[in-house]
């Protein structure tokens, strides 16, 4: 090799190096802010280590491969290998999970029953999904599960770690198509609430137009940390979570709904009541209602439904008597069904109102002029020197 | 607050003088420094109960008015909550009720058993006085008005409580009985009374912080409603007419004694009758109606929260369960035990993991056995390995008791192949 041709070699190597290191960079920046810790590689394994997955779908695609359990319960131990490549995970190795299989024949599992498969593996998640599994720790699944059920979800009930798509866009927003299929990972252990929510304004346009602008369950009851909804702080501040869309004019706007609904909530006895129990004390149990009180929880009808609507005045009697037995006819105006008084709405409370807002001033302000003039007076009085007549 | 209470007792001289008001009538009140009785006892304690009332409606009212503001959820935290101010709220409501029925039965007295002068009611005389005093103020008049035992501005602080006092009376009746209301009258008027109870409020506050304070405070620090008395020089400086009258002896109309005892013994049923029923009122404005039911939680009967699909879908499809169909073919490994075994064992102990070297990939390669030795022995099910591994039970895959015996059976006909 002549100098010239191993310069320019090397100045060859030094640009490609350079090239690779600048994509390795670019890389890393475009790299979105992944809810996901990598997985570390788990020191102990040996034989499957790095072996690609391949070795275990071996046996485990094959379809009929189940184990019993003491319990009597068929263990499926099939793994489908199409739906596999098609999840998030389809990255990882088998044993990142299954870090107790380090050798063939496998290790006899303890599980008694299939729960205490599920139960014995779920924590797992956290080597990878420490945020979302820390969260999980104060949900009511949780709680509950803390407190004996074994019922209570855990990461896999929701999300299978062998079939789980991906949910969300780079920007963590939960992708349409997710979206609609929420409801249905609820309905496995929620199935009656599904069943009036699938039937409600908000069910109904979700599963059946995809329609984005409408609440799932993770937009009320949140995600990973779902908090306890019958508590009374839960209560308190619910107001606010119908709020988060129905005061926003731009999804409003394309349905024609009034986005003065909570501060016509707030403004009247039962909203204020509501609102300063939720500042002064938020753990203070009330009989007041709140939105969910009046227009149902998961099966929440358009004001216009012509069996459930609160627009009709007899539905919205039915709906007062629950608190408010010896009301009568004319008892559910006293609410003014969250218009803003106007000339054609209450106007009662619109001209009270406009009387006040002139009477006030005139009184006041007449007032005011005497205490003014008296002042000025007695002022200029005691300047002269004068005595007061 | 009343018309004229009593004859003003020629007071004690006393030796107080106020030289800071000191004007034209220095000369005179040195020459007569006495104390006039302008507001008899009973006056001054309803006074005292109204101001304490009053300022707690106030104070507890408005934060509930201005609910969202911070100072007001600072003002009913202070209260303890807001279910306290509405206690305090309704509590000095029920003081200030009972106050106005007291009023209503002494007013009656004196204007019907002592009919003294209505000094209270106003007259043209007033709006006079007004204009004068404004025009006084703003140099065009050249002197003040002169006023009786009631000022044009006391007479406007008195109407305009009275006023207060009846509008906040039957809009908070309203409010505290929205459901006898609507019997009567359209939902409307709940809402409609909470408006004007509010700006009547919001009215009622702003006119005693301007009116009544300065009037009473800032002009000049007026005692009376305290101690009851006026000097002279205080009672010509403010109530000049009145003075003179009490000088000429017609503030106090002459009083028959026969006459008042004969008006008392009618007045004393009729009053106590009103007063009654003005009580029973009172009680029917706070206990008249049960509102609404006091249980906290009357809303959703429990919701059954857990109700799982049936059947619970499992994590990936749940493949048919093909191995508890025992093959139904001869008794040879080609035409049952082989695919019995197969799939029963071949997953381990297939051709490609052929775990502890044995394989039941084909018939030579069971019976080749184990890097440990044969597994089937011939015509002998006892002794083979297969058959007592099985039995011992513990093994990761098990055979059913009837597979087992079928192969038990294979074996005592010396496990042939075909």
């Amino acid at each position: 090799m002549s100098k010239d041709k191993s310069v320019f070699f090397l100045k060859v190597l030094v640009f490609a190096l350079g090239i690779g290191l600048l994509t390795l960079a670019l890389a890393g920046m475009a790299q979105p802010a992944a809810a996901v810790t990598p997985p570390v590689a788990q020191p102990g394994l040996t034989i499957h280590q790095a072996a690609d997955n391949d070795a275990c779908l071996s046996c485990h695609n094959k379809p009929d491969l189940t184990r019993s359990l003491p319990s009597g319960e068929l263990l499926v131990l099939t793994i489908d290998k199409n739906h596999f490549s098609d999840s998030v995970h389809k990255g990882l190795n088998c044993t990142d999970c299954h870090t107790t299989i380090t050798s063939f024949p496998h290790p006899d599992p303890k599980a008694q029953n299939l729960r205490d498969v599920s139960l014995q593996f779920y924590t797992i998640c956290k080597t990878c999904h420490e945020k979302q599994y820390n969260l999980t720790l104060d949900s009511v699944h949780q709680k509950a599960l803390a407190a004996g059920n074994t019922n209570a979800a855990i990461c896999t009930d929701c999300h299978n770690p062998h079939t789980q798509t991906q949910l969300t866009d780079s920007a963590g927003h939960v992708l349409p198509e997710a979206r609609v299929s929420i409801p249905t990972v609820c309905a496995r252990c929620h199935s009656t609430i599904y069943d009036q929510y699938k039937n409600s304004v908000h069910g109904s346009a979700l599963i059946g137009n995809g329609n984005p602008d409408v609440p799932t369950c993770i937009d009320c009851h949140g995600v990973h940390s779902i908090e306890d909804p019958t508590t009374a702080a839960f209560k308190l501040k619910s107001p606010q979570i119908c709020a988060k869309c129905h005061t926003d004019p731009a999804i409003m706007s394309k349905y024609s709904i009034s986005t003065q609904v909570l501060n016509t909530y707030v403004a009247d006895f039962h909203g204020t009541t509501v609102t300063l129990f939720e500042k002064t004390s938020p753990d203070q149990a009330t009989n007041k209602p709140v939105c969910f009180d009046c227009h149902g929880v998961h099966n929440i009808k358009r004001v216009d439904d012509p069996v459930y609507g609160l627009e009709m005045k007899q539905n919205l009697l039915k709906v007062c008597q629950r608190c408010h037995p010896d009301a009568s006819a004319n008892f559910p105006a006293a609410w003014m069904s969250h218009y803003i008084p106007s000339p054609t709405h209450d106007s009662l409370v619109y001209y009270v109102n406009l009387f006040y807002k002139i009477f006030i001033p005139t009184v006041i302000g007449g007032m005011a002029i005497f205490v003014i003039s008296d002042i000025v007076r007695r002022l200029i009085d005691r300047r002269k020197g004068a005595k007061h007549a | 607050m009343s018309p004229t209470r009593k004859p003003r007792k020629p007071a004690r001289p006393t030796a107080k003088q106020t030289p800071r008001k000191a004007n034209g009538s220095r000369r005179r009140s040195q020459a007569a420094p006495r104390q006039y009785e302008r507001f008899h006892w009973p006056q001054r304690v309803a006074h005292a109960l109204l101001l304490t009332s009053f300022t707690l409606l106030g104070i507890t009212g408005l934060p509930q008015k201005y609910a969202a503001a911070d100072w007001a959820q600072a003002m009913i935290r202070f209260f303890g909550g807001i279910e306290t101010t509405r206690l305090i709220h309704h509590t000095s409501a029920v003081v200030l009720m009972l106050l106005a029925v007291y009023h209503t039965v002494d007013i009656g007295y004196k204007i019907f058993v002592r009919r003294v002068r209505l000094t209270m009611l106003p007259g043209f005389k007033d709006v006079k006085d007004a204009l004068q005093a404004l025009l006084y103020n703003v140099g065009i008049f050249k002197s003040r008005p002169q006023m009786g035992r009631y000022t044009f501005e006391e007479k406007v602080e008195y109407w305009a409580l009275i006023w207060g006092i009846l509008i906040m009376g039957l809009t908070g009746f309203m409010m505290w009985n929205p459901i006898a209301t609507t019997k009567i009258l359209s939902g409307e008027f709940i809402p409609a009374a909470k408006a004007a109870h509010g700006g009547e409020a919001f009215l009622a506050v702003m006119a005693i912080v301007i009116w009544h304070m300065y009037g009473v405070h800032f002009r000049r620090f007026n005692k009376a409603m305290w101690t009851g008395k006026q000097t002279e020089e205080e009672m010509l400086h403010e109530h000049p007419l009145e003075l003179a009258d009490i000088k000429a002896g017609l503030a106090e109309r002459p009083v028959n004694p026969k006459a008042l005892r004969k008006r008392r013994t009618i007045y004393y049923p009729i009053a106590s009758i009103l007063a009654l029923a003005m009580l029973l009122g009172i009680y029917g404005f706070v206990n008249g109606e049960k509102t609404a039911i006091t249980t906290v939680s009357p809303f959703s009967t429990p919701v059954v929260v857990y109700v799982p699909q049936t059947p619970t879908p499992l994590p990936t499809s749940l493949p048919t369960p093909t191995s508890a169909a025992i093959p139904g073919g001869p008794l040879t490994w080609d035409g049952s035990i082989g695919v019995l075994l197969q799939s029963k064992c071949g997953l381990c102990h297939g051709a490609a993991l052929a775990t502890n070297g044995l394989s039941f990939a084909t018939y030579a390669d069971v019976m080749k056995g184990a890097q440990d030795g044969k597994i089937i022995l011939p015509g002998d099910a006892a002794n083979s390995k297969l058959v007592q591994i099985q039995q011992a039970g513990g093994h990761s895959v098990e055979l059913s008791s009837d597979e087992l015996a079928l192969v038990i059976q294979w074996i005592t006909a010396n496990a042939p192949e075909k």
